[in-house]
């Protein structure tokens, strides 16, 4: 074949690929098919698969298609609407909820998900199992009983009024598991074939840490009723392979190797961009990724100095030079997809005049050497890197950089899990630390402040024994009202406040609101996500390519 | 030779205890513990009752002689406990990466021996001129090759290029070439450069002249002479080279994202995960062990001179 007749059939066969691709693409749209297994790449292999450890994203990656939950929160709205509960009935105070359940829903085992399981499942999951070693679930507050009032029905007491607590069954901490599961200790739980649920995809087999391969139950008939997709899932199975490299990753997604990816950095969205590839940004609609401070430490104490470091913060800087347009610049402590937000930019402005002074007034002066000290002692602060969090080492160095020009300085340090965990506790060694949370109800706010959740600002009486005095009351009634308001509109309100004192206590530097990032090759159809930006691949299904 | 093979064994006994209990003060003298790295873990935003609750139920807090006896009685049953971090048995994660590292490990070593003797024959055909001093600085530039670049390059290169072998769902042997060429390369550069200056000096040797003057081939005197010479130095040399493809089969199995005792240790040593560290140090000794015991016990083998000493020549 001579060079022109080369190019002429290479041209034919070109224009007959477009074709073809085109009323493809066309069909396909209209008509989802079944069948085919979905290669979906993962940074990093699940651990624990206990219900409430699906926070960390590779947990919640496989728990969210295995099992179901009670409700299911409408990622658009985040109104909660029917699953495996078709009706519900809440007291006027919040403290007692009564499920009817959907009948004929059963755990891949067989046995039945009716109000006993249930029932089993919640008490577990709010009060701990402490023979099994099972811990409670940060979502569910002031749990106190169950009650199965027939096979159908169940009704939850609590302690306290518990607004959060609807929500909080839609969450991937709430998943529903099997008896024999919830039989098994926790440090059994890893073992992913041991997870039964309800969901539209079963565990076939797994390479502890490898491999993992999810099948579709051909019986599945219980996705949420709202969902136009009824029925088995699109696909045939799901294969997760653990790559740990980004690059792999990438390159194997582009080269055709696999189908759908996880964790894609934001400087690598153009290159998948440009080849046709699809990047999805999901937010995680909680708590922002801020830096948060420890007031407990003396150089952080004064509300002048984290004014100060506030204003001399330049969040707009961060997340046009390390980020992208998925990464929008905060506006407040939570999101802004969360529910109870406020717009709180014009209290986070970037104002490095207004921060020197600040300073000065606090009584930091600027040494021979650049950096500001008081009474002699420099003021040098620390902070860990937090290596989930997207490219967090990079965002506290441009941090200190930006501090830097105040005369502040902020050293990053990377620790090995122990050292940074035992460190983070004690404010007088890490006045300084990076903090997200995702989950989209207003709970969320709690969970990242109050002493006895997560305690970023490490309060006195929450999870360290090493504050000496610090603790804030009037934030901490605020947050007690927040998680146990029973009037939804007011609850909002409550929300409004908590963010704007923690901002006018500078107790958080907002920087960007948190995506989970992916990307996907285009002949990836229906990809979906839960309120938090945990995949769901019930409707997925995978075009002629 | 009985009473040499006996000292040996009990030396590396010794060896493996000594491994076993300082790796244990070690990880204790560690700040922090695994039960509050797993549960102080913001994902769980577990109160403090809550977690002394489950430092209770793990018994964190017991005294560290109960420990020590308690887990050295455990492993000497074959009971290596539970992966705190990962929710499975220490078994089953040792099951599923002990045997692809020591696939890997294996037949790293082997292919960087074969391509350290590649190297060394060509260096040894006569009459190559120039292109003998290029073979010859080969291996330095295989051992400045970064383990981490080259399996970049390779999977750059062979699966997302040229397409060749794919890395993601490859074939059992198909999946292991690029791997195994990863950790070969940078550690046949020690043993080839071993490998020729032994060559070149046992050349020089008197002995040489003596055979080469009664009439010897080159070929005849590089195997039958100077190969056996040679090897000896590159034997121990590869006792010590096992701890290198141990480091490298770590860098490869994170790039290639294969399972292995490389980063299920890194995992266990960011999480503290006792257990699982406890098992891969006592394992590890106890190859690195077996290793150095078994290179012992071969020397009087390959040199007759060291079976005179031991009093076990006739």
């Amino acid at each position: 074949m001579s060079f022109k007749n080369l190019g002429a059939a290479a041209l034919i066969g070109a224009l007959s690929l477009t074709i073809s691709a085109s009323v493809g693409i066309a069909e396909d749209a209209a008509k989802p098919v079944t069948g085919g297994t979905l290669i979906y790449l993962e940074q990093q292999a699940h651990t624990n698969l206990y219900p409430p450890a699906g926070g960390f994203y590779p947990n919640g990656g496989v728990l969210n298609q295995i099992t179901d939950k009670l409700t299911y929160q409408n990622p658009k709205t985040l109104e909660i609407e029917p699953w495996i509960a078709q009706s519900w009935t809440v007291n006027e105070n919040a403290t007692e909820y009564t499920f009817r359940l959907r009948a004929g829903v059963t755990f891949s085992d067989g046995s039945p998900l009716d109000a006993n399981a249930v029932a089993k499942n919640y008490d577990t999951f709010g009060l701990g199992n402490k023979a099994l070693k099972q811990p409670v679930s940060e979502v569910i507050n002031n749990y106190d009983h169950s009650e199965v009032i027939d096979p159908l029905t169940i009704k939850f007491y609590f302690k306290r009024p518990s607004p959060g607590f609807l929500q909080g069954t839609s969450v991937i901490g709430s998943g529903l598991v099997s008896l024999a599961t919830l039989a098994l200790p926790f440090e059994q739980l890893g073992d992913a074939t041991k997870i039964i649920g309800s969901g539209p995809f079963v565990v076939e087999s797994e390479t502890l840490g490898k491999e993992l391969s999810l099948k579709a139950r051909q019986d599945y008939n219980w996705g949420p009723p709202k969902f136009k997709h009824q029925g088995r899932a699109y696909l045939d199975g799901i294969k997760f392979v653990i790559t740990g490299e980004d690059s792999v990753r990438i390159g194997a997604l582009l080269s055709g190797q696999a189908d759908f990816i996880r964790q894609v950095q934001a400087y690598d969205e153009e290159q998948v961009e440009s080849q046709g590839y699809k990047i999805y940004a999901p937010p995680t609609r909680g708590v922002n990724n801020s830096v948060v401070f420890r007031p407990d430490n003396p150089l952080v104490a004064d509300l002048r100095v984290r004014r100060a470091l506030l204003h001399g913060t330049n969040t707009q800087e961060i997340v046009s030079t390390l980020f992208s347009v998925n990464y929008p610049q905060a506006k407040s402590i939570i999101a802004s997809t969360a529910q109870g937000y406020v717009d709180l930019s014009s209290k986070l402005a970037y104002d490095p005049a207004e921060a020197a002074k600040l300073l000065d007034d606090a009584g930091w002066k600027a040494g021979a050497n650049g950096v500001r000290a008081k009474d002699g002692q420099p003021l040098i602060l620390t902070a860990y890197e937090s290596p989930p969090q997207p490219q967090n080492k990079a965002t506290l160095q441009l941090v200190a950089q930006q501090w830097a020009k105040l005369g502040v300085t902020l050293n990053v340090l990377a620790g090995d899990a122990g050292s940074k965990t035992v460190d983070d506790l004690d404010p007088d060694k890490t006045p300084v630390s990076p903090a997200m949370v995702g989950r989209a109800d207003p709970d969320v706010i709690k969970s990242q402040y109050y002493p006895k959740n997560r305690d970023v600002l490490r309060q006195k009486g929450g999870l360290s024994d090493k504050v000496k005095s610090f603790a804030d009351g009037r934030l901490n009634g605020l947050l007690e009202q927040l998680s146990s308001e029973p009037d939804p509109a007011k609850r909002l309100t409550i929300a409004g406040e908590v963010q704007n004192y923690v901002i006018d206590q500078a107790y958080a530097i907002p920087i960007f609101e948190e995506p989970q990032a992916f990307a996907g090759a285009p002949y990836v159809q229906g990809v979906a996500f839960e309120a938090v930006g945990r995949p769901s691949f019930y409707s997925i299904w995978l075009a002629e390519h | 030779m009985a009473r040499y093979v006996l000292s040996r064994t009990g030396q590396a006994l010794l060896v493996l205890w000594a491994a076993f209990t300082i790796s244990f003060v070690l990880l204790q003298a560690m700040p922090g513990d695994a039960v509050l790295i797993k549960f102080q873990n913001p994902e769980y935003g577990l109160g403090p009752e809550q977690l002394a609750d489950i430092r209770a139920a793990y018994a964190a807090d017991g005294s560290l002689a109960s420990q020590y006896l308690q887990t050295i009685g455990n492993f000497l049953t074959g009971n290596f406990g539970y992966s705190l971090q990962r929710g499975v048995a220490v078994s089953a994660q040792l099951a599923v990466n002990l045997p692809s590292t020591i696939q890997l490990a294996g037949l790293g070593f082997a292919t960087a021996l074969i391509l350290a003797v590649i190297l060394a024959i060509f260096c040894n055909i006569p009459g190559l001129g120039r292109l003998r001093s290029f073979i010859h600085s080969i291996p330095s530039l295989f051992v400045s090759v970064p383990t981490f670049w080259l399996g970049i390059m390779l999977i750059q290169i062979f699966s997302f290029r040229l397409k060749l072998v794919p890395v993601i769902n490859p074939g059992p042997w198909e999946g292991l070439i690029l791997p195994v060429l990863t950790v070969a390369v940078p550690i046949s550069a020690p043993m080839a450069q071993l490998l020729l200056r032994n060559v070149d000096e046992v050349l020089t040797r008197p002995f040489v002249a003596v055979v080469r003057a009664k009439g010897a081939s080159h070929y005849w005197v590089l195997w039958r002479h100077v190969a056996r010479n040679a090897s000896l130095p590159v034997l121990t040399v590869a006792g010590v080279l096992f701890g290198e493809l141990l480091a490298g089969a770590v860098v490869t199995e994170a790039v290639f994202g294969l399972n292995g005792i490389g980063g299920l240790a890194e995992q266990a040593v960011t999480s503290q995960d006792v257990a699982v560290l406890q098992a891969i140090v006592v394992i590890s000794a106890a190859t690195f062990v077996a290793i150095n015991l078994a290179i012992d016990l071969l020397y009087p083998v390959l040199d007759p001179r060291l079976k005179t000493k031991l009093g076990t020549a006739r």
